[in-house]
């Protein structure tokens, strides 16, 4: 041992190829160890919630430079780092992401692109909303512009996801989750949308509200074009339902008794309020005139055309404002027809023959009311009567043989009557119209079927 | 440290044959000593290297640099001390038997 000591005098010289070696092993190792403890820590951070982390390393010392999302996520992340093997220290520069007050989330819709913006709680969340606003708008671009910070209120991932299902239903606008309410403007994709989103909204998740929607739609658009000289009526648009549309198509039927209904109507929700009265009586309307289009968009009702007559002009104008329901609107250019030619008693008998073997004058049943559906023929009856202004003329009401003779002796005076006075209305003057009642017995057809008997109900013109 | 033994075990090994190799010849050796207050000078030293590693105030690099010297110095002297007792041990037998 005490030569250990004695010689331990002599054992400098080595020191200075240890040095070297030294020198030489700080040179070669320090960039594997660096690299080493980088992945290792890095490994650590695992499954820890954290973004913009960046691990640096210089010889044992890792610096944590990464945005936290919470205290606690801060702290056991810095932990897990200072826990791994090998690593001296760890310099934290971690700092919690900013917490914003009102916490705002926004998706706005334009020709190009969606862009998500506002703010997001997690990466996590983040990537959600991303892949949902992907999922709805295949091959739309979008642009990410969330940042993350702290602050959402709870449950605002599904409240946004939900949102952002939404978007694709806009055309262009803008969704805005605030805190707790969602506000809503732009246009709708298509008839429909609108409902679509306000049904959707209401599975918002508890506690959040739509604070305004104010989403347009496209205009709810109904058309009809009477075209006298191909005699067709075309209806192209939109109608609420099926139900609605047979309906729609079997009137256009009765009143348009002349022309071929040629129907191109879709079915499609979002329609407005009263739309089926109006359109009946805008139809109604149409049904007057010789020649003329409608056109429905939303509540507003543009009819143009020409009248057979000048009364009928005035009829359509003051008629149309008032039966249609509230709110709506009427632009009605109507101008009047030139009358027809002269002719004498015996053209104007064939001609209410003509009319009236296509269809006949509907009144309301047992009743002396005459059915909306017949004004346009009893134009056309008036417009024909006053081209033969020498002649007189009989209106002659039949009834069935249903029920009591002498009831329908005086429901079918009370109908020719009711003619009559139609008649007069629209300028025919009063002395050359008589009108007569006949009740069932003067049958055209067999009173033992129903087609009989609505053969044998009806109203003739009788030229003297 | 010892967690990156793989990295440096290699250099280790180097350092021990360096102290091996110094305290071998250390015995027959007949160049001059270190003297009494150059060793206190080198222990001072290493004192003050071996509290600054522990204190951990030698910050990224360099601090590295410092323990991985002190770790090769430490196997540098467990050389020099198994070197210069197994001469000694050699020597002592050869002179017995001469």
């Amino acid at each position: 041992m005490r030569g250990l000591y004695s010689s331990s005098g002599k054992w400098w010289p080595g020191v200075i190829p240890l040095l070297i070696l030294w020198i030489v092993a700080a040179w070669n190792i320090t960039p594997q160890v660096e690299s080493e403890l980088a992945a290792r820590a890095d490994a650590a951070l695992g499954t820890s919630v954290l973004d913009k982390t960046r691990i640096a390393a210089a010889g044992r010392d890792i610096t944590l430079t990464a945005d936290a999302f919470s205290e606690q996520g801060r702290s056991s992340a810095v932990a897990a780092v200072e826990a791994v093997p090998g690593i001296r220290l760890v310099r934290d520069r971690t700092r919690l992401v900013p917490e914003v007050s009102p916490y705002v989330f926004t998706i706005q819709r334009d020709v190009v692109r969606v862009t998500l913006s506002g703010s997001a709680p997690l990466p996590a969340s983040k990537a959600r909303l991303i892949d949902a606003a992907r999922a709805v708008l295949k091959g739309v671009d979008i642009s990410d512009r969330i940042v993350l910070a702290r602050g959402a209120p709870q449950r605002f991932d599904a409240a946004a996801v939900l949102l952002v299902d939404q978007i694709g239903r806009l055309k262009e606008g803008k969704i805005t989750l605030t805190d707790n309410a969602v506000s809503l403007s732009g246009m709708a994709r298509e008839l429909g949308g609108r409902e679509a989103i306000a049904a959707a909204l209401r599975n918002l998740p508890e506690g959040y509200g739509v604070a305004e929607n104010v989403v347009e739609a496209p205009p709810y658009v109904f058309q009809a074009v009477k075209d006298p000289v191909a005699s067709t009526l075309t209806l192209t648009g939109y109608v609420p339902d099926n139900a609605a549309h047979a309906a729609l198509v079997e009137a256009a039927g009765r009143k348009f008794f002349s022309e071929k209904v040629v129907d191109h109507l879709g079915a499609s929700i979002g329609a407005p309020q009263g739309f089926s009265d109006a359109v009946a009586t805008a139809l109604g309307a149409l049904s007057r005139l010789s020649t003329g289009t409608l056109v429905v968009s939303d509540r507003s009702v543009h009819l143009t055309g020409d009248a057979l007559f000048d009364a009928a002009a005035n009829q359509i104008r003051g008629g149309l404002n008032k039966e249609l329901p509230q709110g709506w609107t009427v632009k009605a250019d109507i101008s009047v027809k030139p009358a027809g030619s002269p002719v004498d008693g015996t053209v104007c008998q064939q001609l209410f023959n003509e009319l009236l073997a296509k269809t006949t004058v509907r009144f309301d049943s047992a009743s002396a009311t005459i059915d909306k559906d017949s004004v346009g023929l009893l134009d056309r009856l008036a417009q024909t009567a006053m081209r033969c202004p020498n002649t007189s003329i009989e209106v002659a009401g039949h009834t069935d043989a249903d029920g009591d003779e002498a009831r329908n002796q005086a429901l079918s005076e009370r109908r020719a009557k009711a003619v009559v006075d139609e008649m007069i209305k629209d300028g025919l003057p009063p002395e050359r119209l008589q009108a007569y009642g006949y009740g069932s017995k003067i049958p055209l057809a067999s009173n033992d079927t129903e087609a009989g008997k609505a053969k044998n109900r009806r109203i003739d013109f009788v030229v003297r | 440290m010892m967690a990156l033994f793989d990295f440096y075990w290699g250099w280790l090994v180097g350092a021990l044959l360096i102290g091996f190799g110094s305290g071998w010849i250390s015995v027959v050796h007949r160049g001059p000593d270190l003297s009494r207050n150059g060793a206190l000078g080198v222990g001072g030293i290493v004192a003050v290297l071996i509290g600054l590693s522990l204190a951990r105030l030698v910050p990224g690099e360099p601090g590295f640099w410092l323990d991985l010297l002190l770790v090769m110095f430490a196997a540098y002297l467990i050389g020099c001390a198994v070197g210069s007792w197994l001469r000694y041990w050699v020597v002592s037998r050869q002179m017995r038997r001469s």
